[in-house]
């Protein structure tokens, strides 16, 4: 209260000052953050630009302007390689909405669990659950592999996709069980009046009120398993069975050397799924992100 | 007879009791846990299970086609005396962690405090920041970076428009790992992100109060935005910290899978990759799998039990 009186003479003391500080402050940081934006997003514009150069210009042009357009690169390197690039994006496709849909289920299936059912032991599972957010996943690796592989599923894409049904991405149940958190229990524990079973109150209460996580999951997840190279990598050696990532990387080794708008046309390509996702739900990624610091 | 029926009454209600028992242990406990089902199946099968017999194939030579043999610590052993590729992806992997994590970081919060002061158009540059840290771990960003870091590639054409001759930063052992770190660099946006959210969080009051003491600007920012952010600094550490032990697309992709030149891009994961599906050396690479869990676990139980000491908890 008596903070009120040297305040307002603090500010007309210095006005005419202070706006003008403000204003070169603002004209210095905006030059720096655009800056800083060209020289973070020149590579990528780069890239695109060099996918539809003619081949002899990619080397030596800084400019991203091409002097002629052309999508030849494309068109060579979708069939660079003995196996089409329609055949790994599929697989990539299919690899990753299998992988959507399991985490979404198994994920809230758990995070329903812990965050709401009351059962014994709940603290315990949950703090295992968090330790294996910090688990580095190659300690797992090896007896995961020589389990897959006595059961015949190398070559296959449920070693990729299995674990989802399982809910092994610890992240997307914290994510959740923090969302579920917010809901009031108010809702269940009406429903639970009215005779709901757990299950009614998971399916019709829960999971239409959480269509924000559930899309954030979602969006992650087809991410995260559309630029996964070290799972496919492992278990996919037949090249039909290829992802995107794991055809990106044959391209490099084969042809890849004397073929570098192919390479890069390809390259382009296989960013353009996660663009997409970035162009549509970049406020729900950044959130998600914020409210849990998810890795990136 | 009375004293008969009494006692099989007794003993039925006693069963009684006991099925109640179960039925209320049942229907307190049975949805929670088949909730969990999935989970639990997931965590005891592919999580803890391999866990174990991890540690367990860490003490034997296992080439995958016939049984694991035991062979007591040596594998062990012959990490810590007799594997200089070990020593140096230990050195690489401590290099990559040691600079790329402040660095990543600190450019994470020098341009979340610069648009955090009322900034016009924040959310495109959140979203133009954010933007490689979404693409980065792609594999397309490492060619991509393979090429600009080349002989002939995209940065010696900029510096030779300055006169200068650049090397060929991927193939020198010198720069090497610094394009790798430069990369790890340009994703800073996520944590970025992470530290504007913790921006928002400081009372503004606590800014006014003192400047009405006189305070300046670099010494608010000292004695309060940077105590009061020092939770969120700490878990961007850490979690960036995992992230990069963890790192292996770009090393694979940039070094063709060799952690050439001279071993200097031979991250710890590509090295327990090679020994594991190069050399089918399985019970060597589980040592190393070992090895790492053992390095994370210190690294984390480090941090946390040093935290008390510059993290600022309220209450």
């Amino acid at each position: 209260m008596t903070s009120e009186a040297p305040r307002l003479t603090v500010v007309t003391g210095s006005e005419a000052n202070n706006a003008w500080r403000k204003r070169t402050f603002s004209v210095i940081s905006h030059g720096l953050l655009i800056g800083a934006s060209i020289l973070m997003l020149y590579p990528l514009l780069w890239l695109l630009s060099a996918s539809f150069r003619p081949e002899n210009e990619i080397f030596n042009a800084t400019s991203l302007w091409p002097s002629s357009w052309s999508l030849d690169a494309y068109f060579r390197g979708w069939n660079g390689l003995r196996v089409s690039f329609s055949v790994f994006f599929l697989n990539s496709f299919v690899i990753a909405i299998l992988c959507v849909v399991g985490n979404l289920l198994a994920c809230s299936l758990a995070a329903f669990a812990f965050a709401r059912v009351p059962f014994r032991g709940r603290k315990f599972w949950f703090a295992m659950m968090l330790m294996t957010l910090m688990l580095p996943g190659q300690v797992t690796l090896i007896p995961q592999y020589v389990l897959f592989r006595s059961i015949g599923w190398i070559d296959t894409i449920l070693p990729l996709v299995a674990p989802k049904f399982l809910a092994v991405d610890g992240f997307f149940i914290f994510l959740m069980v923090q969302f579920f958190r917010g809901i009031p229990k108010e809702l269940d524990e009406a429903a639970m009046m009215d005779g709901c079973s757990w299950w009614r109150i998971y399916w019709k209460i829960m999971l239409p009120l959480s269509i924000p996580v559930l899309a954030t999951a979602a969006v992650f997840t087809f991410i995260w398993t559309w630029d996964d190279f070290f799972a496919p990598l492992i278990y996919l050696n037949e090249m039909k069975q290829y992802t995107v990532m794991l055809g990106l990387r044959t391209f490099t080794d084969s042809t890849g050397e004397s073929d570098f708008g192919g390479l890069f046309a390809m390259s382009v390509l296989s960013l353009v799924p996660i663009f997409v996702f970035f162009l549509l739900f970049q406020r729900l990624l950044i959130e998600g992100i914020a409210t849990t610091g998810m890795k990136r | 007879m009375t004293a008969r029926s009494m006692s099989t009454s007794s003993v039925n209600s006693q069963r009684a009791v006991n099925n109640a028992w179960w039925s209320r242990a049942w229907s307190n406990n049975a949805p929670g846990y088949l909730f969990l089902l999935p989970w639990l199946i997931g965590f005891l099968g592919l999580t803890i299970g391999p866990i174990i017999s991890s540690f367990y194939l860490s003490f034997t030579n296992f080439d995958l086609l016939t049984p694991p043999r035991w062979i007591g610590a040596d594998n062990y052993i012959r990490m810590f005396t007799n594997d200089p590729k070990f020593v140096a992806s230990i050195r690489v992997t401590l290099f990559f962690v040691i600079f790329s994590v402040p660095l990543k970081l600190a450019f994470a919060l020098g341009v979340a405090l610069l648009l955090n002061r009322g900034m016009r158009g924040l959310p495109l540059y959140r979203a133009l920041f954010y933007l490689p840290s979404l693409l980065g771990a792609s594999v397309a960003i490492a060619i991509l970076w393979r090429q600009l870091f080349a002989g002939d590639g995209l940065v010696n054409q900029v510096l030779a428009n300055f006169g200068i001759i650049g090397p060929s930063w991927i193939s020198n052992p010198n720069y090497s790992l610094w394009t790798l770190i430069i990369l790890s660099i340009w994703q800073f946006g996520s944590p970025m992100i992470i530290f504007l959210a913790g921006l928002r969080q400081i009372p503004q009051d606590m800014y006014e109060a003192a400047s009405l003491d006189g305070a300046s600007k670099s010494r608010m920012f000292w004695k309060i935005t940077l105590p009061l952010l020092t939770p969120v600094v700490f878990f961007n550490a850490i979690i960036q910290t995992i992230e990069a032990f963890k790192s292996f697309t770009p090393a694979f992709i940039i070094s063709g899978g060799t952690g050439n030149p001279i071993n200097s891009t031979l991250f710890y994961t590509l090295y327990l990759f090679q020994e594991a599906f190069g050399y089918f050396r399985m019970g060597y690479a589980s040592a190393l799998a070992w090895f790492l869990l053992l390095l994370v676990a210190a690294f984390t139980a480090f941090s946390f039990l040093t935290s008390k000491y510059w993290v600022h908890y309220d209450e």
